[in-house]
């Protein structure tokens, strides 16, 4: 397959070459970094397990594509006009692309490896920064393709074979466009920030961008509702021609597609040429010094310029708080290790820090799919049992910060637990546990609880206390029974691995029981029930973190292999 | 004097190929060992074993009378391991890092506290006591690696290659702190390609060659005559073939052309 996206990137060599590449060169780099991708290691000592776990990973990553590419077919069955079908599936397709190189671009455009590999070597900043964005490209492929196969036979069977045929060619466009859209970005902010303020200004921007994203996923569709849809006059909606994604669809008309918009098939020929613009511009203007302004960048991480972590009393609260919160010695320093780690990693912060807007949007989102107003929506909330969504949703957060703790770029920096005398793996990772309750589930729990407190009242409280239990329930056992690992211990594949996520799956069942006895409490208003609710938690709860925390060498050998 | 460590049979294959083939070994309290060999002979394998770090092998191992197989917490608690790759967590500061390996040998806060400081402050470091690891360099994160490794005051100290990326000057403090640690009776294994490093601090040579034993004694049993030095030894007893033929073939294939 790398052989195939190879060449097909390789196809306009002529194009990289005018563009002051070296084409050896950046086939030799290509060629490593595809193969460097088949071959990434896997967690600390976690050899034996490798070539199963990759293989049903891989295989379980692709399904899921191909299921979220059966999503974003929707738009295409909504409308009527085939371009203004096509135009919403590629706004759909360009979303969750910007949303997935944002999320992981940075850490391709400044693979900290090359600063042994490539910088010191006569490679041009031409080939440098277009191996770099050929990488992504082919990177995005792989995950493209999968996604968009049901468009694909979805397109060939209403439109016809001649438009299924041209289907893959606006996908690249696409591809690009998305691209330079994000590379040039990137480059503009590496050529006008300081490199101190760099890598912080991308860690920012991608939190916040990944949040407008995610809440125009889902608050754009209840916008444009189904009724107007059906209602809609696509002559009034003539700004979409100033859209990325409808210059793709406009490559349609050219094969016949109609639509009520004039000057489409003019449109069309802005997918071919601006992406080549871009290019050209990105190549020429913004990759001169590209290499300089990387080296200016790892320089001054590994220079004087590093700020000294902070030392005040303040900043040492994660020191009482590990005490207070741990019994044990290795307790304390797998929570005060979590809690260091988890402020300064910026990946964790980037995956993490969304999730906290993820809840109130969703919440949103399901408070308008009555589709009444939204006065009327708040005017009655009160008296609705909505706020027990926004409590149990709230271990999405917790969820997410925990499975993210066992991973880490320095996995082979866990050699130290087996090499230290610690005598229950789990009481380390029972610290590790309690850190990112503290530090993220709790204060957010506490942000909601007052919100409920104030629109539903007092009376409330016996609810947030069960729920709250039931969350850290769930949690729990998605731990116990999934991801039982020394945090910061493992590389990312393995910590999501496609079994995992099953068996995660199966076990949600208890919590989500408990949560919809709950309900049932709430609904017949039993409040003794709620208080039988909180023991039988409490008590399951106690026993799942025994046995997590009882964690022994030999569990955590079965869980590797 | 009995044997602080004794390897007995001790073998280990990786996915059908042996890595270690019956190694005898004892170690006595006080000894530096020389455990030297080279690419892919078993040293790192052995040390990972010994260290607990490994714990799928054949054959018996027993440290300061307990065995490997059952005592394997109390065998690290006395064991100081550098490892060959300086891997730590370096998002934390010195302080940081070695608080938390601390913790793992549950030793108090002011005692962590304090030996940090010490140790830093020997190398030189104590002003970089609160920075992050991540903008250290490769001598510094060593540094780091060394002192959280002896941060317990281990009886045993095993070091696989500990003055990669040092400066001369940590170098000469390293070699002198061997010498300060075996006078106060710690026994160390030391691991490294650097021989005329390793001739002067062991009291004994161990050689491994393909997973097995090839020599074992002092540098002076294993010298034939007064001109050999180690590497010397290493190379007789390692080789497959003249080093300097090999050289002169390497130097062959520019075929006297610049590029």
């Amino acid at each position: 397959m790398n052989k195939l996206f190879l060449r097909l990137v390789m196809l306009p060599s002529g194009l990289w070459q005018g563009m002051g590449a070296d084409i050896e060169q950046l086939k030799a780099v290509l060629t490593v970094k595809l193969k460097m991708d088949d071959r990434k290691p896997l967690g600390f000592g976690k050899q034996r397990a490798q070539k199963k776990e990759r293989k049903a990973g891989s295989f379980f990553s692709v399904f899921i594509s191909f299921v979220m590419g059966c999503l974003y077919i929707m738009p295409l069955a909504l409308f009527q006009d085939n371009v203004f079908a096509l135009w919403a599936y590629y706004t759909t397709f360009v979303f969750i692309l910007s949303f997935m190189l944002i999320t992981d671009f940075s850490n391709v455009l400044f693979d900290p490896k090359d600063k042994f590999t490539l910088l010191h070597r006569p490679v041009n900043d031409s080939t440098l920064l277009l191996s770099r964005i050929l990488h992504v490209f082919i990177y995005l492929l792989r995950i493209v393709l999968p996604m968009c196969l049901s468009g694909w036979i979805f397109v060939g069977l209403s439109m016809g074979w001649q438009y299924a045929l041209l289907f893959p060619i606006p996908l690249l466009l696409m591809v690009f466009m998305v691209l330079f859209i994000v590379n040039g970005f990137y480059l503009l902010l590496l050529k006008f920030a300081s490199p101190g303020r760099f890598k912080e200004i991308i860690n920012a921007f991608q939190i916040v961008f990944s949040i407008i994203i995610f809440a125009m996923s889902y608050l754009m569709p209840r916008v444009l509702n189904h009724t107007m849809i059906d209602h809609l006059d696509l002559h009034s909606f003539g700004w979409v021609r100033y859209m990325p994604s409808y210059w793709l669809a406009a490559c349609y008309s050219w094969f016949g597609a109609t639509t009520v918009l004039a000057g489409t098939k003019m449109i069309g020929l802005l997918a071919i040429v601006v992406p080549l613009v871009c290019l050209w511009i990105t190549v020429k203007y913004l990759s001169p010094q590209f290499a300089v302004r990387i080296g200016a960048v790892d320089a001054f991480e590994s220079g004087e310029g590093t700020a000294k972590a902070k030392s005040g009393s303040s900043s040492r609260l994660y020191l009482k708080l590990a005490k207070l919160f741990n019994r044990t010695s290795a307790g304390q320093a797998g929570f005060v290790l979590t809690w260091l780690q988890t402020s300064r990693s910026r990946t964790f912060n980037m995956r993490v820090y969304p999730t906290f807007a993820y809840v109130p949007i969703y919440f949103v989102y399901l408070m308008t799919l009555s589709k009444q107003p939204l006065k009327e929506v708040w005017a009655t909330i009160a008296t609705g049992n909505k706020f027990l969504v926004l409590l149990y949703m709230s271990a999405f957060v917790m969820a997410q910060a925990i499975n993210y703790v066992t991973s880490s770029d320095q996995y082979k920096a866990a050699w130290i637990y087996y090499a230290s005398p610690v005598e229950k793996p789990g009481k380390v990772m029972d610290g590790a546990f309690k850190a990112v309750w503290v530090k993220y589930f709790l204060p957010y729990f506490c942000l909601i609880s007052i919100f409920i407190l104030s629109v539903w009242g007092p009376g409330k409280i016996l609810d947030i206390i069960l729920a709250m239990v039931n969350v850290t329930l769930f949690i729990a056992t998605i731990i116990r029974f999934s991801f039982r690992a020394f945090p910061f211990s493992l590389m990312e594949q393995i910590s999501n691995s496609g079994t995992k996520i099953l068996k995660t799956f199966i076990t949600l069942i208890i919590p989500t029981g408990l949560g919809f006895g709950h309900y049932m409490a709430i609904v017949f208003h039993l409040g003794w029930l709620k208080i039988l609710f909180f023991i039988l938690s409490s008590i399951l709860l106690w026993l799942i973190w025994d046995s997590y925390s009882n964690t022994s060498w030999e569990d955590l050998k079965r869980e590797e292999t | 004097m009995e044997p602080i460590i004794t390897i007995r049979h001790l073998s280990k294959q990786y996915t059908g190929k042996t890595v270690l083939n019956d190694i005898n070994l004892d170690i006595y309290p006080g000894q530096v060992i020389g455990y030297i060999g080279p690419n892919g002979a078993g040293k790192s394998t052995t040390v990972k074993i010994l260290t607990g770090v490994i714990q799928d092998f054949q054959g018996d191992i027993t440290v300061a009378g307990k065995d490997l197989r059952k005592d394997v917490l109390e065998i690290k608690k006395i064991i100081g391991y550098v490892p060959e790759l300086a891997e730590l967590y370096d998002l934390l500061t010195p302080r940081e890092y070695l608080t938390f390996v601390g913790k793992l040998y549950h030793l108090p806060d002011n005692v962590i506290e304090e030996r940090s400081k010490r140790m830093l402050d020997s190398f030189g470091m104590l002003d970089s006591l609160d920075k992050r690891m991540d903008s250290f360099s490769k001598g510094m994160k060593q540094k780091i690696l060394l002192s959280s490794s002896l941060l317990h005051n281990p009886s045993i100290v095993i070091f696989d290659e500990p003055l990669s990326g040092l400066d001369v000057n940590a170098v000469i403090m390293v070699k002198e702190l061997l010498q300060v640690m075996k006078q106060e009776g710690k026994t160390i294994v030391y691991c490294s390609h650097v021989m005329d490093v390793v001739e002067k601090v062991s009291d004994r040579i161990v050689l491994i060659d393909k997973g097995q034993i090839v020599a074992n004694a002092t540098i002076n049993e294993l010298k034939k005559d007064d001109a050999d030095t180690l590497e010397q030894i290493f190379a007789r007893l390692t080789s497959t073939g003249d080093q300097g033929q090999r050289a002169d073939e390497f130097a062959s294939a520019f075929n006297n052309k610049t590029i």
